[in-house]
């Protein structure tokens, strides 16, 4: 039976989730966020819906991408109205059925979603402050343990995302206007950069394939949003810079061609007839 | 000593609609504890947590911002001095005076408050109200200050020069800190050693520098003996406040209370958390003598239990004219579209939606360690109200002799059992004499079958030392399954072939 439950965890994407979710019960109860029933059903009922319909239109399978995408909504958006939220998850959901390139989606669902319905309604927001700078280690060690899961390489678009914002920002922060180190610390305990560092920008079916352009994608993107953050003085800078850089992803892929990502291929799984045996 | 005249004055037709709405609110079952929101009388904390603290008034609207300071100093006016870092250079007509009152109007109305509820006899029907009074106290500010020169040598550049109402008001810019510091101490400005660092920074951002003195002779023509709130208005895409600059050492907590207006709703931190103070608890009915200390230890634990890095919401209401329940029970009347137009929302100027504005209250104790960046803000669309709200209950007057009445008075001692809890675990204030009050009602041979212990997961010396250990340990635990779920699985299902 355990074996039964622990096969679960061959999909990085269960463990992404019960990472994700024990985030939630940390804002919860270490951060006293409120239990917003009626925000976390707005994005949920919607999102699965709109999976379903995708799954019987395009003989697609499965929930837990939706799942995931609807985890990261309630831990990032916050909407003034429940059809706000609503509109958001069907965006989120449907812009992997609609807008798609070889085959693939690029957009990054709940990315897509969250800018859309900020950009469109103005009846959305993203609390930044809300995670506090105390929340580092936590995102620190969720992000570990879901990256050295999947290993495959993804390890490297995170990195190179944030060592590249903490080069950027190190120069302007600490070498160029002269704050103390501290304010550069400061910076980036933000959780959401950490969460969108670990569980967004890491997303391995909307970033390139080949390993290097992989690398040097994610660069760009960290570029864009320390450009965003001090000439736009976009507080969330990153995500905005996610999205216009994600139409590259397929011409990316077209340039530089590499094998095709799957969840359940065998780069990280477990074969499961060993398993039985 | 003041009355809330709206409640002596309260009617009968009155309270049913208040009991209607409030069983409207069960009702309904809004996200928020809308039938928390419904009680008589009121009495309020006053905003003066410490002798030191600052109050701004924020106004954002689009990309314009209107800054309104009130500086608690005190002393001698021509020892005022004050430098506040701007992104652009403000022109005369951008800088204005403004009405102490203003801050008094908005603190009063806003601060946290007291509500009193009357409990029913249940072996009669009747009703007893009687007002409270609030607890206020007076203020005192000025300001001050003196002479420059040679500005140009030392490559600072006087960009503006106004005189506007008492003050003396020069715009700076500056090539690089040394001449901007060897400057101000020229010119008699002290700058605490701590704010000395980050001088540069703020140059390299480009930010100008408000410089403000006191001048003696117009203060005596205006015949003022306090100096007034001064107000700036300017276009930016920041929305800041700069903290640093007034910083004077690590250890030393200052106070600030932001005001804030805007047409869409909340303003919140972006670079530190928002933490709703606490709300809505049942307290016992002797706080009501020693409201302000209540709140001010409330408060204090607050900060505390936040590891001293979060800014605190205090209020958040829609407060647009046309917007019909200002507050349930307001501690004063609400700002008028006088005040708005004051304090520089100037859209608000009729009954209709163009004059929506929605009032956020903020309070930050910052201190150099745990703020080391400046607070950023956004202009949120959350219009959820909220009020630092504190609820006391009156027993039931008269005879307790009938059957329901036994009943009474024993749900009235767990009930304040459960207040003088609270007020532990809010405030830290605990007694033996608090025993009194619990057990008031209830004869002496009954108290010995009623006491009962409770049941503690953890035991209580932790709980008390580590208000937060019960949470803590959760999310520990949580992350430790994870991980060792992680491995586990890693472990027991290798391919074994």
């Amino acid at each position: 039976m355990i074996r039964t439950f622990l096969r679960l965890f061959n999909d990085p994407r269960v463990l992404q989730l019960s990472i994700l979710g024990s985030l939630l019960v940390y804002g919860l109860v270490a951060l006293n966020w409120s239990a917003e029933l009626w925000r976390w059903t707005a994005f949920a009922i919607p999102a699965l819906l709109t999976q379903w319909m995708g799954n019987q239109l395009t003989g697609a399978r499965g929930y837990k991408s939706a799942w995931i995408t609807i985890f990261g909504l309630c831990l990032l958006l916050y909407a003034s109205s429940w059809w706000v939220a609503a509109l958001c998850a069907i965006l989120s959901i449907g812009v992997k059925f609609v807008i798609r390139a070889d085959g693939k989606h690029f957009f990054n669902p709940s990315n897509f979603g969250i800018v859309v319905v900020i950009l469109l309604t103005g009846e959305a927001w993203i609390s930044p402050g809300q995670w506090g700078s105390g929340a580092f280690w936590i995102f620190a060690i969720g992000g570990g343990a879901m990256l050295t899961t999947i290993k495959v390489k993804r390890l490297s678009t995170a990195i190179a995302f944030i060592a590249t914002l903490f080069f950027l920002e190190s120069i302007r922060t600490v070498f160029y206007l002269g704050w103390g180190f501290d304010v550069l610390v400061h910076q980036f305990a933000s959780g959401a950069l950490l969460l969108f560092t670990f569980f967004m920008i890491t997303d391995p079916v909307t970033t390139p394939r080949h390993h290097v352009a992989r690398i040097v994608w994610a660069a760009g993107v960290a570029v864009l949003a320390f450009a965003l953050t001090h000439w736009v003085y976009l507080y969330t800078a990153p995500i905005y810079a996610l999205i216009i850089l994600s139409p590259l992803t397929p011409l990316i892929n077209r340039w530089f061609p590499a094998e095709k990502f799957l969840w359940n291929s065998t780069q990280i799984q477990f074969k499961p007839q060993t398993l039985i045996s | 000593m003041e009355f809330d005249s709206n409640s002596i004055q309260t009617s009968n037709t009155y309270i049913m609609k208040k009991l209607i709405f409030c069983l409207l609110g069960w009702l309904v079952l809004s996200p928020q504890s809308t039938d928390a929101f419904c009680g008589f009388y009121v009495a309020r904390a006053d905003a003066k947590l410490v002798n030191h603290q600052s109050e701004v008034i924020l106004v954002r609207d689009g990309q314009r911002t209107v800054i309104t300071m009130s500086s608690d100093f005190q002393g001698d006016v021509k020892d005022f001095a004050m430098v506040v870092p701007v992104p652009v250079v403000l022109k005369e007509k951008d800088i204005r005076i403004a009405n102490q009152l203003l801050f008094d109007r908005l603190e009063a109305y806003s601060g946290p408050r007291i509500v009193e509820y009357y409990d029913q006899n249940p072996c009669y029907a009747d009703r007893h109200y009687s007002a409270l009074p609030s607890m206020s106290m007076s203020r005192a500010e000025t300001l001050d200050m003196v002479i420059m020169e040679n500005a140009e040598e030392l490559g600072v550049t006087i960009e503006a020069s106004y005189t506007i109402g008492e003050y003396d008001i020069l715009i700076l810019s500056a090539k690089e800190s040394t001449g901007l510091k060897t400057w101000l101490v020229q010119n008699g400005y002290q700058i605490p050693k701590q704010a000395e660092e980050v001088l540069d920074p703020y140059i390299r951002n480009n930010l100008k520098f408000f410089v403000v003195k006191v001048n003696l002779e117009e203060m005596e023509a205006l015949g003022f003996q306090n100096l007034r709130p001064i107000q700036m208005e300017f276009e930016s895409d920041r929305f800041m406040l700069p903290l640093r600059l007034g910083m004077a050492n690590a250890e030393h907590a200052q106070d600030m209370v932001v005001y804030a207006f805007t047409r869409s709703g909340r303003i919140e931190a972006t670079n530190y958390r928002t933490v709703k103070v606490p709300t809505n608890r049942d307290i016992p009915l002797f706080v009501q003598q020693d409201f302000g200390r209540f709140y001010k230890d409330v408060f204090d634990r607050s900060y505390e239990r936040e590891q001293r890095k979060a800014v605190f919401l205090e209020y958040a209401w829609d407060v647009s004219p046309r917007a019909n329940m200002k507050c349930d029970p307001c501690v004063t009347d609400p700002p008028v579209l006088a005040d708005f137009k004051e304090a520089g929302a100037d859209w608000v100027s009729g009954y209709g939606p163009d004059s929506d504005v929605f009032f956020t209250r903020l309070r930050v104790r910052y201190t150099r360690d745990k703020f080391p960046q400046d607070l950023l803000f956004q202009v949120t669309p959350n219009r959820e109200n909220f009020q630092a709200r504190y609820v006391t209950r009156h027993p039931a007057k008269g005879d307790l002799s009938c059957a329901e009445g036994g009943r009474y008075i024993n749900d009235l001692t767990r009930r304040r059992q459960k207040e003088v809890d609270e007020l532990a675990s809010l405030a830290g204030w605990r007694s033996a004499d608090y025993n009194n009050y619990i057990y008031e009602f209830m004869p002496q041979e009954w108290i010995p079958n009623f006491r009962e212990r409770r049941n503690e997961v953890l035991p209580l010396w932790l709980k008390e030392r580590f208000p937060n250990a019960p949470h803590w340990l959760l999310a520990i635990a949580a992350i430790v399954g994870l991980l060792a779920m992680g491995v586990i699985a890693k472990r027991f299902l290798k391919p074994t072939a």
